[in-house]
């Protein structure tokens, strides 16, 4: 299981949990990252903005999505798993759905009804999301952060984005770290007991941290520069379009259009 | 420094509107997203090439900073009171620091960064997400940041008062920006949307006003270099925020007016729950059913909104004489 924390100096904060399965052989991680984006973007994409009670194309567009977490060799319990903490914001957005959508009395909660609609409705605004989600979790499952990025360079996404996105990525975790640093430091000195005083705190702990990050950043600018960074980062590997790839990819938008329409205009 | 198992811990129990500052895949109809991502992508565009003539060389390592700022300063709970608490939405206070362009560009990247590795809203939203929190949250809290300052005048003082005023501002309009955008997506009806989350985004406001302008005041005090130039208020400035400000009350005068006549949403759920006529008080109101004794509605329509101005306007110069 190439790139899996072990320990150790392996063990200094990273986004290797993120793409823990993007170094495990498979024809998804041999294909090139845009085409990854691409295909998981068109799923999601696909899969969010179907018609509600659309059940059978959303079954439909939940293939493709299972179909790689296999072929990634993504476990399924991995894929749940990392699911989860999305899905209960998600959870959480949605069950207010239940009684704000108008329609016949189900059940009382108290002073409040829930209505069939407003069931059904959350349903199928949660297999949206469960479907959409799975295809974002096998592409950042698969795909290292820079990787990412060199396929959001090649879909021409401006390039202050992605050298603002590079060196953030550089800078977030430790950033957080410190954030976290400054938080224990101040508990430790009994900052921060009451509302008002952990106000005070939080304020305190941000403008720190902004502070922080300019200087971080400003650093990791020179240095960068002085190795002959232009404003440009490119690529290391070069990426191949092999013809499966492009078939493959090619089929899956067209299936994702094809679903779509259907679905759209009441056939399927 | 320890490996994390997972994203970064996000806190819980925050208010509704906070959660759905990030509309999640599932939420937006196929026209909205279509839509959503049209106009994000021309905003975009946009500020793309105003930033680069702005920044320059300075663009990457000040946009990186911020990017990676936002995201680790969206993970602080800040408590509103009465069990209630917020994180930073950091439009305004990004864009008074680097300018409305890359403000957008920041809000943006952070918001690319919470879909794509953390989920934190939706791949298919990422139009309808840039274009609440980076376009409305950045480009117009910045917007209604130099009304404000052109009202109150020049000053660090004022500075962060405009911007804490702006930051509430700009939430209250990513929070409508959300229910309209659900609305049209035959989610959920307008008028219980807006309720809902305009109205936990006011809650959210509160916390985003006095985050932004408390950092602002510390980064004003520590390193005014990092805050963008933004020059003095002239008397013609001043003249249009003031007519803006009379056009803003007349609307404000017809909408009370005009709501005066129909039931709201409370309204209509207390008539529905059969909870009508239960209620009682002590008090006695001036302006009972928003008509006053003499004159009717327009007039307590007028004095209402005068007197709900003449609060903010004591409050706003309240706090920045306090900030001195």
């Amino acid at each position: 299981m190439g790139g899996e924390p072990t320990g150790g100096a392996a063990a200094i904060v990273s986004f290797h949990h993120l793409d823990q399965y993007a170094t495990v052989p498979s024809p998804i991680t041999a294909a090139p990252p845009v085409a990854r984006l691409v295909g998981a973007a068109s799923v999601a994409a696909g899969a969010a903005t179907l018609p509600l009670g659309a059940w059978g194309p959303l079954a439909v567009l939940a293939i493709p999505v299972l179909a790689s977490a296999a072929i990634a060799r993504l476990p399924l319990s991995r894929l749940l798993a990392r699911m989860t903490g999305p899905l209960a914001f998600v959870l959480l957005a949605s069950i207010g759905l239940l009684v704000l959508v108008p329609g016949e009395p189900a059940a009382h909660l108290g002073p409040v009804a829930v209505t069939r609609e407003g069931i059904a409705r959350c349903g199928f605004v949660l297999g949206r999301a469960i479907v959409a989600l799975g295809a974002a979790v096998v592409l950042v499952s698969t795909t290292s952060f820079p990787d990412l990025l060199h396929a959001l360079r090649v879909l021409r996404l401006p390039l202050v984005v992605t050298a603002a996105l590079g060196l953030a990525y550089r800078l977030l975790y430790l950033l957080v770290d410190e954030l976290e640093r400054l938080q224990r430091a101040a508990r430790s000195r009994n900052a921060g007991g009451g509302d008002a005083g952990r106000r005070r705190l939080m304020i305190g702990v941000a403008a720190a941290v902004l502070g922080r990050a300019y200087a971080r950043a400003e650093r990791t600018h020179r240095a960068m520069v002085a190795r002959g960074y232009s404003g440009d980062l490119p690529s290391l590997q070069a990426w191949v379009w092999s013809p499966q790839t492009v078939l493959v990819l090619a089929t899956l938008v067209a299936l994702v259009a094809a679903t779509s329409a259907a679905a759209h205009l009441g056939v399927l | 420094m320890r490996a994390r198992s997972g994203a970064p811990r996000r806190g819980f129990g925050l208010p509704a509107g906070t959660l759905m500052a990030h509309i999640p895949d599932g939420f937006l109809s196929a026209p909205v997203v279509a839509g959503t991502a049209a106009a994000s992508a021309a905003c975009l565009a946009v500020a793309a090439r105003r930033s680069r003539r702005r920044l320059a060389e300075r663009e990457a390592p000040l946009l990186g900073a911020l990017t990676a700022f936002v995201f680790a300063a969206q993970m602080l709970n800040f408590p509103l009171g009465a069990g209630t608490s917020a994180h930073l939405l950091g439009g305004v206070l990004v864009a008074t620091l680097v300018g409305p362009w890359s403000g957008m560009l920041v809000l943006f990247a952070v918001v690319l960064v919470q879909a794509l590795l953390f989920q934190d809203g939706g791949i298919a939203a990422l139009g309808a997400n840039t274009l609440n929190l980076a376009v409305i949250g950045a480009g117009g809290g910045f917007l209604l940041y130099r009304w404000v300052f052109a009202l109150v005048g020049d000053g660090a003082r004022r500075r962060a008062v405009a911007a804490a005023l702006a930051g509430f501002g700009s939430t209250v309009m990513v929070g409508i920006a959300v229910a309209l955008e659900l609305a049209a997506s035959g989610i959920v009806p307008l008028r219980p949307a807006v309720l809902v989350i305009g109205g936990a985004h006011v809650l959210v406001g509160i916390g985003e006003a006095m985050l932004t302008g408390s950092v602002l005041t510390l980064v004003i005090r520590s390193r005014p270099d990092l805050m963008t130039v933004v020059a003095p208020p002239t008397r013609a400035a001043r003249g249009v925020a003031l007519v803006t400000l009379g056009v803003a009350l007349t609307v404000a005068v017809g909408g009370v007016y005009l709501a005066s006549t129909r039931p709201d949403v409370l309204t209509a759920a207390a008539t529905r729950f059969g909870l009508t006529g239960r209620e009682t008080s002590t008090v006695t109101p001036p302006f009972a059913g928003y008509a006053a004794p003499r004159g009717g509605p327009w007039v307590a329509a007028v004095v209402g909104v005068m007197v709900l101005f003449v609060l903010a306007w004591a409050v706003s110069r309240l706090a920045a004489r306090r900030r001195s």
